[in-house]
């Protein structure tokens, strides 16, 4: 048997929800990290979508775009992969910089993965947003 | 912005690590890998080419050992996936099985696979060398009732050499012996292969889900 203990609202002496022992709701979640690094590979794809970017580009477009936490040793290797898999192309190009680039675009089966994934997340979230809707309410009354 | 003297040091020692981390690679990857990590690094710290800068650019990028490891295990499974060698095959799975528990399942179902495979196979060519001295005998319990089943080969006794029970399949070893053994080593490496295909995650994909 589980003894309980409980999470106490900020401001309130009340026990509002009932946490299993050793629960710590400020620590750090590592399901929320997993799952957005978990979208990296979607996100990689969607990133170019509109067009060519070398390595240096993807990473801020998916920063600026997204609070993806993004790994930049794992970015690389993963572009590499998925350069394997032909889902991407790679080629040179001369820049102004002083130095090529190395820049990446989606071939057609990686538009058609990109878009295949893409309706699974919609799918997925929509499910997911249905089924958490009874909790909505409590979200928003726990947001400050 | 102009490197600093240290800083440049400090670059190209790490590409010369990550050079020889990535050595399990074709020369034309490995240069093709360096040349864009190495620019990569240039234009991070092409605004601030600090040490600090330097160093904060390294170390997001991982040690040269991490980010090879990274590119090389996906090679080796690419390879293996691909290829008609058992050896290159078992190698990526004792690489698969030190990363997760389904590659560990898959690595030790090939050893077994493989070594119950192996037995059988020189039990097969054991029996067609020396017929008289392998073979799978039953011996009649004292007393009559039942049977003791065993296995038994005799090593260096000639030909004069006699089992004392009744040897149940006697040529038929050499036929089961190396058809179902290399029957059993061919599945065995078709289930590696094929579970590298389906199951195997990129390490880069699996470590983007971890970290």
């Amino acid at each position: 048997m589980h003894s309980i203990s409980s999470v106490k609202k900020p401001g309130t002496d009340t026990p509002a929800i009932p946490a299993p022992e050793g629960y710590i709701p400020e620590s750090p979640d590592k399901w929320e990290v997993q799952l957005r690094k978990g979208s990296l590979e979607l996100a990689i794809l969607a990133a170019l979508w509109e067009g060519r970017l070398y390595g240096l580009e993807i990473l801020r477009s998916l920063e600026s775009k997204s609070d993806l936490i993004v790994v930049e040793g794992t970015v690389y290797p993963l572009l590499n992969r998925l350069r394997a898999l032909r889902l991407v192309e790679s080629e040179w190009v001369e820049a102004d910089s002083g130095h090529p680039r190395k820049y990446y675009r989606l071939t057609p089966a990686g538009r058609q993965r990109a878009l295949g994934m893409s309706r699974i997340w919609a799918r997925f979230s929509a499910s997911m947003t249905n089924l958490l809707a009874p909790l909505s309410g409590e979200t928003r009354k726990e947001e400050p | 912005m102009i490197l600093s003297a240290d800083s440049q040091k400090t670059i190209d020692a790490y590409l010369s690590a990550l050079h020889r981390q990535l050595r399990e690679l074709t020369d034309d990857d490995v240069n093709d890998i360096v040349e864009e990590i190495r620019f990569h690094i240039l234009d991070k710290t092409s605004a601030d080419a600090s040490p600090e800068a330097v160093a904060a650019t390294l170390s997001a990028l991982g040690t040269p050992g991490e980010l090879a490891g990274r590119y090389r295990t996906d090679e080796l499974m690419k390879r293996a996936q691909s290829s008609s060698s058992p050896l290159l095959t078992l190698h990526s799975l004792f690489r698969w099985a030190s990363l997760s528990l389904v590659g560990l399942t898959v690595f030790a179902t090939s050893v077994i696979g493989y070594t119950l495979g192996g037995i059988l196979v020189i039990v097969g060519f054991f029996k067609l060398i020396y017929p008289r001295n392998g073979g799978i005998w039953f011996n009649p319990r004292p007393g009559g009732k039942g049977i003791d089943g065993s296995a038994g080969f005799s090593f260096g006794s000639g030909a004069t050499w006699t089992h004392p029970g009744h040897e149940i399949i006697g040529m038929w070893l050499v036929p089961i012996g190396l058809i179902v053994g290399s029957g059993l080593l061919l599945l065995t490496f078709r289930f590696g292969s094929w579970s590298l295909r389906k199951f195997w995650r990129p390490r880069a994909l699996r470590q983007a889900r971890q970290e």
